[in-house]
């Protein structure tokens, strides 16, 4: 009987009680497939290898070579031909392996993608979303490790996306690929084996929605992708001394959550921002400059930030550690913010 | 040679000592030997001799500054003779970071700017405080939220008048620093950390009383001083903890120490705050030893001449306040020792003995004990021990 | 085709491949022993068309590399100690622990660096032909890609430009048929990547990857040809690498490559075959090989010994060389 029970929810895709955040999207993925019959997948590697980190194992076998295409390593392609069929009445989800890559492809992203809703009066509608990965920790070195949101978040007509659970990616990559505009969809390399749980049935996340992950009264972190779970650790850390942090995940930064920011800002009166972009220029200074326009009143102390140092990602294990944000650098600025460091 | 004059490290557990005052000013002569300074450190107000000969060339903090130990606080040298490189900076200029601190400082003497953070300044609107009249805790004086509630608080507390502007009362400003600092340091500590609990019972000081008279010739003809009640509660103490020697104890981390020597601590009001000297091997000593020991503990507090092991290494402290006047009180355990015996005054009162009203001299008998060590119980049976040796003090003979 | 070049240059590229061989040998259980961080795409293999290629090369010639480059590296004259620290971290690596594997340069030797970015050296290369041309010098440049790199935007501009401009470049395709698992047939739209070479106007040939002597005669002539400033040429080498994509890819790349054409490629071993012809025709001997091996084992021992020693560079390094001084 429960032999039967197993077998069915495997048919229905999975649904097992926790699952990784690698199959969360993938299970996402061939739902969105299922459900709209002119979805189509483009990226590198995706079809018979399934994708580097298996987000489109499978798919290739039942959906067919014409809506899963493997290209040659052409990331200008990738996106140009992307953004042609998703205007032309093809929702496509294009992946660029690493963010790294996007570089290759800035014009078609910045000029072409970004802009052609808005270059036609509204004429053009592209359903697109880019999905690709970011982050470091792992040795990948300088041109496979970097964070790069803020450099998206600065060109007008792009949304962007990026999730810190399994149960987030589901629900916000369903609202992204049925989005008829374009969206950056970042991953997080190192999230990739995380597990998570997720409910039975169907589920959308809005985005512009944050999420805050744990409550408190002392100070407010706000973060999003992978160092959320840092934050979280730093505030386990800080509750042994007393100090209760408030953790906001972002989810998405375009749109950005400022309400519940505001909110946060208001009971806390302290701020710190964590992103594993470089601190400058980081998203970090854009949410800064937010929050001190709309809640200057009501700030304790100056708004911490912190990132990645300024410097490309090195390769030597202790090099790495030192350049990007770890829980002490979380910690430390939650301790200043209150002016206990 | 310059020589180069540090913080000495007069304790074992000593981390910083503060300057209470120069006997010598820059430019003077000194000798090797001479009292150079005076420093105050947890326990004592201590002399400390010139370690070289020559000029007092420059002085690197000032009185009322506190000073980690081994940090350089003088130079002497012979006219003429080079100085360290330190020397040459003044200690006002921040050695870490220049520019923000310096110009803030330079910006706080002359202009009247005040810093506040925005949320502080809300609040201060709200409920009418003058920013003017705090001072700010942040960096660079930076008035922030914690300031202007506890400020708010004292308005509350002291009920004062209209809003706008409401202003802090006058008065005098004593700066806690010498022996009152660490008085407030160490009580504080000892109220927030040791799970205090009190007990008290009346005691008949009759034969105290009487045992007192009968022996004040013989103990002024041996030790040549005054036998006082306090004496008599020193060998009370300490032949109680003899025998309650959970009492005798002080924690340390998850273990308790039960200790091997009973040294009892007697508070000692003077004229700038509490000491406590220490009669070691209480138990050990006669009451004319007692009583000598301790008359010369509290002649040399008066004249500020206590060592650092005059006053360490006590496991009990006894506070007779009879003296002052009052009748009863709970005293703060003295740290980190477990437990403190309050004594008030004797009054002669009424009480039922044997179902019929006596007058008796009554002395109230506090206890404070250290909850994580003892319980109510154990503390109990302590505290009568003590009232049935005073009630009978020839028990002290067994 | 017999062996005409002399028997001093021939053993001497044998050890160089088998020194390629046994360096990535290494490396890859320095990576099984997590002593090699992040991922590392050895060359076995591929070394005939890494040594063909940098023998006819002058120390100052320069060479732009890929992320499987480590054999490109070796050939072109780096030392082991040196290459061995920068894999493992250490600040006496080529980079100071800075690159890692994928970003080895020795620009004292030429190498103008690997790159992670597939056909991300190619510009590179023809901006180093640009400078060799206004500096009037007859070096050269060796610019290194892989298959998948010639649909890449930049393989285009690049071979146009240094067609234009007849810039001593010679564009060396390590054509080991799959990038990462797509084969070149579902990526490429012309049957021979040399046939991409008329589209710029400029010589192209395919070639056996694997006979390293073949390698370093066609190279020489396109070498000739650049220093004499006849322009750029396109040598497709064909190849084929007995490892995967990298250190993670599952089975060695058997879940997109099949076992008999694995068995057929490596019957046709680039070392394999030079031993063989040299048994038959340069008199090698049991003994020159033995000793020979034993001094590639010691040469490698010695810089995995150097790597071991070398420290981690402090945390302060982290935020160094972001500029020149």
């Amino acid at each position: 009987m429960i032999q039967g029970m197993v077998q069915g929810n495997r048919e229905k895709g999975n649904r097992l009680p926790e699952i990784t955040f690698v199959e969360s999207l993938r299970m996402t993925l061939k739902e969105e497939m299922e459900r709209d019959p002119s979805l189509m997948l483009i990226g590198e590697d995706i079809g018979r290898y399934g994708g580097i980190f298996g987000v489109t194992r499978g798919l290739l076998e039942e959906f067919g070579f014409h809506r899963v295409r493997s290209t040659p390593i052409s990331e200008s392609a990738i996106i140009g031909s992307a953004l042609g069929a998703a205007m032309t009445g093809v929702r496509t989800v294009a992946e660029i392996m690493y963010v790294d890559f996007t570089t290759c492809a800035m014009d078609q992203i910045v000029n072409q993608v970004a802009k052609m809703s808005y270059m036609s009066g509204g004429k053009a509608k592209v359903p697109l979303v880019i999905r690709t990965q970011e982050g470091g920790g792992r040795g990948n070195a300088a041109q496979h490790s970097q964070s790069l949101e803020a450099l998206f978040l600065h060109i007008p007509g792009l949304k962007i996306v990026m999730p810190s659970t399994p149960y987030d990616a589901r629900g916000l990559l369903k609202t992204a690929i049925r989005d008829d505009n374009p969206v950056m969809f970042i991953e997080h390399k190192l999230l990739y084996a995380t597990k998570g749980l997720i409910p039975d049935g169907e589920y959308l996340i809005p985005l512009g929605q944050a999420d805050l992950k744990r409550k408190g009264k002392d100070a407010t972190i706000v973060t999003i992708s992978y160092m959320v779970t840092k934050a979280l650790k730093a505030a386990a850390r800080l509750a042994e001394e007393g100090i209760e942090a408030e953790v906001i995940d972002l989810r998405t930064l375009v749109p950005l959550d400022m309400d519940t920011l505001l909110q946060s800002v208001h009971k806390t009166n302290r701020v710190v921002i964590v992103h594993e972009g470089c601190r400058r220029g980081g998203i970090g200074a854009e949410i800064t400059s937010r929050i001190q326009e709309e809640a200057f009143d009501y700030l304790d102390a100056p708004i911490e930030r912190v990132g990645a140092l300024d410097v490309p990602i090195p390769y030597s294990e202790p090099l790495e550690n030192a350049v990007i944000p770890d829980e002490e650098d979380i910690v430390r600025a939650v301790k200043k913010v209150l002016y206990m460091a | 040679m310059a020589t180069t004059v540090i913080m000495p490290k007069l304790g074992l557990t000593m981390t910083e000592g503060t300057i209470e005052r120069w006997l010598k000013e820059e430019g003077d002569r000194v000798e090797k030997g001479e009292p150079l300074l005076e420093i105050i450190t947890e326990k004592i107000n201590f002399q400390y001799e010139s370690p070289a000969s020559g000029i007092l060339r420059k002085i690197l903090y000032h009185e009322g500054e506190a000073v980690a130990v081994a940090t350089p606080i003088a130079i002497i040298a012979e006219e003429g003779e080079a100085l360290p490189e330190f020397a040459a900076m003044k200690p006002e200029v921040p050695l870490e970071a220049p520019g923000p601190a310096a110009v803030e400082r330079e910006i706080k003497e002359p202009s009247k700017r005040i810093f506040v953070s925005p949320i502080a300044k809300k609040i201060a609107q709200e409920k009418g405080i003058d920013l003017a009249s705090l001072k700010g805790s942040g960096p660079g004086g930076r008035i922030i939220k914690i300031d202007v509630l506890k400020a708010g608080e004292k308005v509350l507390a002291e009920e004062v008048r209209p809003p706008i502007p409401a202003r802090e009362p006058h008065g005098k400003l004593i700066p806690l620093k010498g022996i009152r600092k660490i008085i407030a340091r160490r009580m504080t500590e000892s109220f927030q950390n040791i799970p205090h609990f009190y007990l008290s019972l009346e005691v008949d000081m009759s034969a105290v009383q009487d045992l007192r008279e009968r022996l004040k010739d013989e103990v002024e003809k041996r030790a040549k001083v005054r036998l006082t009640l306090t004496d008599i509660l020193v060998k009370v103490a300490a032949s109680g903890l003899k025998d309650h020697p959970i009492i005798n104890s002080r924690i340390d981390g998850d273990q308790i120490h039960l200790l091997d020597e009973i040294n009892i601590g007697v508070a000692i009001a003077l004229e700038d705050g509490l000491i406590v000297p220490v009669v070691h091997h209480a138990d050990q000593k006669s009451l004319a030893e007692i009583a000598s020991t301790l008359r010369d503990l509290t002649q040399r507090a008066r004249e500020g001449k206590l060592s650092l092991e005059d006053v360490g290494g006590g496991t009990f402290t006894l506070s007779n306040m009879g003296m002052l006047g009052i009748d009863k009180f709970s005293a703060i355990i003295n740290p980190p020792e477990c437990s403190i015996l309050g004594v008030g005054r004797t009054i002669e009162k009424p009480v039922v003995q044997g179902g019929e009203i006596r007058i008796k001299p009554m002395a109230w008998f506090s206890l404070s004990s250290d909850h994580r060590i003892v319980d109510g119980a154990t503390a109990a049976l302590f505290l009568n021990h003590i009232r049935k040796i005073i009630e009978n003090p020839a028990l002290l003979l067994i | 085709m017999a062996l005409q070049t002399d028997k001093i240059l021939c053993l001497k590229m044998y050890e160089q491949m088998l020194t390629i061989r046994r360096f990535e040998e290494k490396a890859i259980e320095l990576f099984e022993h997590n002593l090699i961080r992040g991922n590392i795409h050895p060359c076995i293999g591929q070394e005939a068309v890494s040594v063909g290629a940098c023998s006819p090369l002058r120390r100052e010639d320069f060479m732009v590399n890929t992320h499987r480059g480590h054999g490109n590296c070796i050939a072109k004259g780096a030392d082991l100690k040196l290459m061995m620290a920068e894999l493992l971290g250490k600040s006496t690596g080529y980079c100071k622990g800075k690159g890692g594997s994928m970003h080895i340069a020795d620009f004292e030797g030429g190498n103008l660096g690997a790159n992670g970015i597939v056909g991300g050296g190619l510009p590179i290369a023809v901006g180093a032909g640009v400078s060799i041309q206004n500096r009037g010098t007859d070096q050269v440049v060796a610019c290194f890609f892989g298959d998948g790199a010639t649909n890449q935007g930049t393989f285009h501009e690049s071979l146009n430009l240094a067609a234009l401009w007849k810039l001593p470049v010679i564009f060396l395709c390590e054509n080991n048929l799959y990038a990462l698992s797509t084969p070149v047939r579902e990526a490429i739209s012309v049957s021979k990547i040399s046939d991409r070479a008329m589209a710029y106007g400029i010589p192209g040939m395919s070639l056996d990857g694997n006979d390293v002597l073949e390698v370093y005669a066609k190279m020489r002539e396109a070498v000739e040809r650049a220093r004499a400033g006849e322009g750029p040429a396109l040598l497709d080498c064909v190849t084929y690498r007995f490892f995967g994509h990298f250190t993670g890819d599952p089975g060695k790349g058997i879940t997109y490559r099949s076992k008999e054409e694995m068995d057929q490629w490596l019957d046709r071993c680039p070392i394999k075959r030079l031993r063989e012809r040299l048994i038959k025709e340069k008199g090698l001997t049991g003994e020159m090989e033995k000793t020979m091996e034993a001094k590639v084992k010691a040469t490698i021992e010695e810089a995995v010994q150097f790597a071991n020693e070398s420290p981690f560079p402090p945390p302060e390094e982290a935020t160094q060389d972001v500029f020149c001084p």
